[in-house]
């Protein structure tokens, strides 16, 4: 009796003499380190924002969002073609890729996960997102803009929102794919056995259960490629090209966003390049609202 | 009873509770043999701590109650533990009434030491004799699962019934002949008559001792005796 | 090793039931034969034999991997949504083979009710859980549906619990609820087999209990085959008992008969704890 009463203010002496050691002042240090990394980490983003906040925002008016771009020398104007031109290229590079990328997610997780093809598959996915961008805009215009004979001679060749469209596509699919994949991986396999235990199909079990289910990760990641597409430069510079007008139809060259601020930053014209300032908070703004609406639709779900 | 439970608390507590039905059954046994010698050797002492001792296997009838209501509650036994739990529960309520029984023999005993020797006591040892070894033979049958010894109670149980019939005859005849030894008499009748009810519950222990081996009920299944 | 059982009741039961009853209830309603079962290579099931009576509730038991659970799944194929299974031997349900080529699984699936471990109600509401069998054969009349809902929350004693909020997300019940809703949907089709596969394992007494004694009310209309790890759960609810080890029926009795004397000493061992 006496021994487990005295046992318990030892216990606690000991507790409290161990704050004191040398292993409490690495703890401490460690956690300081950690703090001011992390406040490290946000100055290049704070002051990325800082800079397209500073030079974007005085020449930021619905003139600079509905007008075309000014010529070299040339006062005001704006860049209104080359946002719709993102858009549209955006959109195309969606219908395009994500029919492929959600039925290619469903074949490989619910149909015929351990079969050669699905790792296949998968194992091309994964390359796919490593690939630089460069390269797609490289691949979309051989397939694409050059001139084709013989049996692909029914493709329209050359710059044009399709290509920019098919090169974004390319850059996307393999995002929405892998991410679909995961989403779909993530629905419980309990809703499947008690579907398929109901006595429905493969397809019904697919169609009403998995997808429902699945849905709101799979809509993440077609966000989160959609933001990814809109940044993308090099893809459309091969393909899309540039315009200074107002798109008349998909087979002509499309102005972008990406390629507007890539060309007016390199030129000696100031007020181009306060333009490119605005053009970038733009897009930075398009980009960051589509990653929070992910986010927001990846949230309804939890 | 081989291998043992994965659970060695439920183990323990079988033993536990077997243990103190054991132990219940050898002071009953001893209590009996104590009457028998208080009885026939006309010794008060003996007869006195018959009566003493019963105390002890009241407190064990309790504890094995106890240990059986314990294992039943923690444990859920089944198949052969649940038989078992059940079987020694009741043979230790049937070992309390052979050591009452005892005591009332051994109250008996004290009055009738009291008053001269009567010879017909004799006739008492074949019975007291009879019944004395079915309440150890019922103890084995159930401490060794032995079945077959314990089929054998229920027909030695109906002799010592036609026994103790006979000999009451006998009393009865011998009372009209010698009216002044009544009251030894009837004390005779009845210790035959407390001999007889220790037979049948010897039978009883028997009885359990089979169902906890075989599962079966031998109960009332033989001709109608009583 | 075939076990037959003498059941009195049944027969009484079929010359009770009315014309609207299909199919008559028979000592061999759920008939397993000469059954072997394997994954892949290894070997699950070891000729397995045991009929299985109408109407009443047959309790599997046995330790992990004794394959009762496999033999459950067997019986509405399920199994079959494994890569590399292979069968033997056959299964009859009613006299008929239940892998007759001319059988759809989707079909059989539909007559056998299924309730897992697990509760697994679809992120749905309450509603459309009960409602999904008929939705995937295509049934639309609202009164159909509605109908259905009411019967099968009342045949899973939920309808009191459930019947003001039967458009809230089914996750929203409780443990004991969701399992309920789960045998409510399972009932909706009107199967005639109720295949539960340890339903209570991850419920608390009380829920336990009103799953037990929806059970009892159950075995009215359906024959039920419950898999369990609980012992006292097969002695209180089920009518026979099978006892499985390393992929064999070893025993098959009325349960009573298996809890007080089991015939062989494998069961024994295991329902008193003895297992090595």
């Amino acid at each position: 009796m006496s021994t487990s009463t005295i046992e318990p203010p030892d216990f606690l002496d000991r507790a409290i003499t161990s704050g004191s050691g040398a292993r409490a002042f690495w703890s401490r240090f460690l956690t300081c380190v950690c703090i001011s990394l992390a406040f490290l980490t946000l100055i290049p983003l704070l002051s990325i924002i800082f800079l397209l906040l500073k030079n974007g925002l005085p020449n930021l008016s619905l003139s600079a969002l509905t007008e075309l771009p000014p010529a070299a020398g040339m006062v005001g104007g704006g860049f209104g073609n080359a946002i719709v031109g993102t858009l549209l290229m955006v959109a195309i590079g969606l219908v395009l890729a994500t029919p492929f990328g959600i039925l290619s997610a469903i074949y490989i997780n619910e149909y015929a996960p351990a079969s050669r093809l699905s790792n296949t598959v998968r194992f091309v996915a994964k390359l796919l997102t490593g690939i630089p961008s460069i390269i797609c805009g490289v691949f979309a215009y051989a397939v694409i803009v050059l001139p084709k004979t013989g049996w692909l001679a029914w493709i329209p060749s050359g710059f044009s929102a399709w290509a920019g469209g098919f090169a974004l596509a390319i850059l996307i699919l393999p995002t929405i794919l892998l991410t679909a994949e995961q989403a779909l991986m993530s629905v419980p396999h309990a809703y499947r056995e008690a579907s398929y235990g109901l006595g429905a199909t493969n397809f019904q079990t697919i169609w009403r259960v998995v997808l429902p289910d699945g849905l709101p990760a799979i809509m993440t990641g077609i966000m989160l490629a959609v933001a990814r597409a809109a940044g993308e430069t090099a893809p459309l510079i091969f393909t899309a090209l540039f315009s200074q007008y107002w798109i008349q139809s998909f087979n002509e060259p499309t102005a972008s966003l990406s390629v507007l601020i890539y060309n007016f930053s390199t030129t000696f014209d100031d007020h181009q390049k306060a333009m490119a300032w605005t053009a970038s908070l733009v897009l930075v703004i398009l980009v960051t609202v589509a990653n929070i609406s992910a986010q927001v639709i990846f949230r309804k779900k939890q | 009873m081989n291998p043992t439970h994965i659970l060695t608390s439920f183990e323990e507590a079988l033993r536990q509770l077997r243990n103190d039905a054991l132990m219940m059954a050898s002071l009953t046994e001893r209590n009996l043999e104590n009457a028998r010698k208080g009885l026939f050797e006309r010794d008060e002492d003996w007869c006195n701590t018959v009566i003493a001792d019963d105390e002890e296997i009241d407190t064990l009838e309790v504890q094995v109650d106890r240990d059986g209501i314990n294992v039943m509650l923690r444990f859920h036994p089944m198949a052969s533990d649940m038989r078992n739990v059940i079987s020694t529960m009741k043979m230790s309520v049937n070992l309390e009434r052979i050591a009452d029984q005892a005591v009332n023999i051994a109250r008996r005993s004290r009055k009738l030491i009291a008053r001269p020797e009567v010879t017909e006591i004799a006739l008492l040892q074949p019975i007291f004799t009879v019944a004395e070894t079915m309440v150890k033979d019922s103890i084995r049958s159930y401490a060794n699962g032995d079945v077959e010894l314990a089929r054998g109670l229920k027909e030695r149980d109906r002799e010592l019934d036609d026994m103790n019939r006979s000999f009451a005859e006998k009393m009865t005849n011998h009372m009209s002949a010698c009216v002044e030894l009544i009251p030894s008499y009837m004390d005779l009748i009845f210790m035959a008559r407390f001999l007889e009810r220790i037979g049948d519950q010897a039978k009883n222990i028997g009885e359990d001792s089979i169902y906890a081996v075989s599962a079966e009920d031998t109960r009332h299944t033989g001709p109608a005796v009583d | 090793m075939t076990f037959t059982m003498e059941q009195p009741q049944t027969t009484s039961e079929s010359e009770k039931s009315g014309p609207t009853q299909q199919t008559s209830p028979r000592a061999d309603f759920l008939k397993v034969t000469n059954f072997n079962f394997y994954y892949g290579k290894k070997q699950a099931l070891f000729d397995v034999n045991i009929e299985i009576p109408a109407r009443q509730v047959t309790a599997f038991i046995g330790p992990s991997g004794c394959g009762k659970s496999t033999l459950l799944r067997n019986f509405n194929r399920m199994n079959e949504l494994i890569n590399g299974v292979r069968h033997e031997g056959d299964i009859l349900l009613n006299g008929r083979s239940i892998y007759d080529k001319k059988i759809e699984v989707i079909a059989l699936r539909r007559s056998i009710g299924m309730v897992f471990q697990k509760s697994n109600p679809f992120p749905k509401s309450i509603y459309e859980n009960i409602v999904y069998s008929l939705r995937i054969s295509g049934v639309r009349n609202k009164a159909t549906l509605d109908e259905t809902v009411e019967r099968s929350l009342r045949g899973a004693a939920l309808w009191e619990e459930a019947k003001d909020r039967l458009h809230e997300s089914a996750l929203g019940l409780s443990g004991g609820q969701m399992q309920r809703l789960c045998i409510a949907r399972a009932i909706a089709n009107q199967p005639e087999i109720l295949l539960m596969d340890e339903p209570c394992s991850a419920l608390d007494p009380i829920a336990t209990a009103k799953v037990e004694d929806l059970i009892h009310e159950l075995k009215r209309q359906f024959t039920i085959i419950i898999v369990t790890h609980n012992m006292q759960q097969a002695t209180r609810c089920s009518d026979q008992t099978a006892f499985f080890y390393l992929g064999k029926l070893i025993e098959f009795d009325a349960t009573q008969q298996i809890f007080s004397n089991p015939g062989e000493k494998q069961t024994e061992d295991y329902i008193t704890g003895r297992f090595g």
